[in-house]
């Protein structure tokens, strides 16, 4: 089981608002709008929103590659290494690989920027190439992988720098559907493994119910969090189960009435 | 396979009919003094390098001067146009002061740049230099800037993320997206530096094989003319072809292994 034993907290977010200057004389583009939330170690947590609610900009915010404008962020670095720096591992859309270096230096390039030692980059490398069903494609140059086999390597990459949270931003929205739910279900399967905390983005209910132990459901104009739900299906999950599905025709109705009803 | 030995065999096959329509025309001719033969042009060549010429030098000592101004002009101008291009594509203020100046460099005839050179530092090397260095900088620039411009921003924020440093970014982010640009860069400014190279040296500089060439042209020597032409062009033939085509297919081996 992935539930956490403890409940201590890995992101806690107060009253985070982001706005951008609009151009010319006119009032600031509000992206964030007094957003609270929590994140439990180990955890499994979405958000779903509209596209253009401002989610990606979220993680960026939690990132620390962009910077907020009122409210607090804070990350809580994993329970044993208090006194070190929280690790955010990130999947991207994309894969955003180099496809210049390998496989293998991919995944170097991001254990050498986290100053990971290198005696120990060999067996990391290993490991999480084997959990995303890769072994074997060390050597091999991204390009001449499809892109699923792509995304894996990207998430091996998060993966191998121990992240204490795993921020992904819609990583299978460009996959096809048939490749898209494998890589769900692998996705499962790997954190039984791996156990960071995710903080997963997406535009899509299904994915979010079938993945997740919280959602976060986001509005647009203004962006705000309008709801919380915990999804208390036992693990391991089908996208087919009955209670996953009646929860998601909830949501679904939910959501719209509120998104629509803003429109 | 097959069509590597093809392309090649061909292209050997064009040199060989040149020759032989040079050997016939020169024979149909027969005037050493308009046009002498193959034949006639290598004897000269291979007696240029045995025996000292009349600056008491042999072909060794007029190809390595060449070899070394070009050399040390070229390396100049690539350092510097490599360096402007990304201070200006990396740096907002580098970018408005400088982007005015590159077309008024750009424009300036090869030619004149070189007879400037010579009118202010004399028939000395620094003429030289300052004439490659005029002309093929802003070139190399150009590139490099476009180069940086070129770059693809989602790599660099996702090397941002992960917390790379600015030395891990510049080796491993920046520089395989701008060796495209500095490969062309460097085909294309080895082209002009010889050029002017071969221009000031028939003007202005003493030794190399622009000077010889120039020294035989005013005794109207034409074997001597011709055998300083043609070692000149199977220099930089080499050069271009032998040094640099493999330098590049290295550099791009990524490449290459997608299109198998």
């Amino acid at each position: 089981m992935r539930h956490a034993v403890t409940a201590s907290s890995a992101i806690t977010i107060e009253n985070l608002t982001k706005r951008f200057p609009a151009p010319g004389a006119g009032d600031d583009f509000v992206v964030l709008h007094d957003v609270s939330l929590a994140v439990d170690e180990g955890k499994f947590v979405s958000i779903v929103g509209p596209s253009g609610c401002g989610k990606s900009t979220l993680l960026n915010v939690i990132a620390g590659i962009e910077t907020y404008d009122g409210g607090s962020v804070t990350i809580h670095p994993t329970a044993g290494r208090a006194d070190a720096e929280p690790r955010i591992g990130y999947v991207f859309q994309s894969p955003r690989l180099l496809n210049w270096l390998t496989v293998e230096s991919n995944i170097h390039f991001v254990l050498e920027a986290q100053k990971v030692p290198r005696s120990r980059w060999r067996q990391l490398v290993a490991k999480n190439l084997d959990m995303v069903g890769l072994a074997g494609q060390e050597r091999n140059y991204p390009l001449k992988l499809s892109g699923g086999m792509q995304q894996r390597v990207a998430i091996a990459r998060a993966l191998a720098m121990e992240p204490d949270i795993l921020l992904m931003d819609e990583p299978f929205s460009h996959l096809d559907a048939i490749t898209a739910r494998k890589m769900r279900f692998d996705l499962m399967e790997i954190l039984q493994r791996a156990k960071p905390t995710i903080l997963f983005v997406t535009h899509d209910l299904a994915e979010a119910v079938f993945l997740s132990d919280n959602i976060y459901m986001m509005s647009t104009r203004p962006a705000r969090i309008f709801k919380r739900v915990t999804i208390d299906v036992p693990r391991p999950r089908t996208p087919e189960d009955s209670t996953i599905l009646d929860l998601e025709k909830t949501l679904v109705r939910e959501f719209f009435s509120v998104v629509e009803a803003k429109g | 396979m097959v069509s590597r030995l093809k392309a090649v065999g061909l292209r050997i096959g064009s040199i060989v009919v040149l020759l032989l329509l040079w050997g016939a025309a020169s024979a149909l001719i027969h005037d050493p003094q308009v046009l002498p033969g193959p034949w006639a042009i290598a004897r000269t060549i291979v007696a240029d390098f045995k025996t000292p010429g009349p600056e008491g030098e042999s072909a060794y000592f007029d190809v390595g001067i060449t070899l070394a101004r070009i050399f040390v002009t070229f390396s100049a101008s690539m350092i510097a146009g490599i360096g402007i291009g990304l201070a200006m594509g990396l740096n907002r203020l580098c970018e408005r002061s400088l982007l005015a100046l590159i077309p008024l460099m750009l424009t300036m005839p090869t030619i004149l740049m070189v007879f400037l050179a010579i009118m202010w530092f004399g028939f000395s090397e620094a003429g030289g230099l300052v004439a490659v260095m005029a002309v093929v900088t802003p070139l190399v620039t150009v590139n490099m800037y476009e180069g940086t411009k070129a770059m693809d921003k989602s790599l660099i924020q996702m090397a941002v993320t992960f917390r790379a440093s600015p030395y891990l970014l510049v080796r491993k982010v920046y520089l395989p997206q701008l060796l495209p640009y500095i490969f062309s860069a460097f085909r294309y400014a080895f082209g002009q530096t010889w050029k002017i190279v071969a221009l000031a040296e028939t003007f202005g500089l003493k030794f190399g094989i622009g000077y010889m060439f120039f020294f035989w042209f005013q005794q109207f020597e034409m074997t001597q003319v011709l055998a300083w032409i043609i070692m000149f062009v199977v220099l930089m033939l080499v050069l271009e072809h032998g040094v640099f085509a493999r330098l590049e297919s290295r550099a791009f081996a990524w490449r290459v292994s997608v299109a198998h």
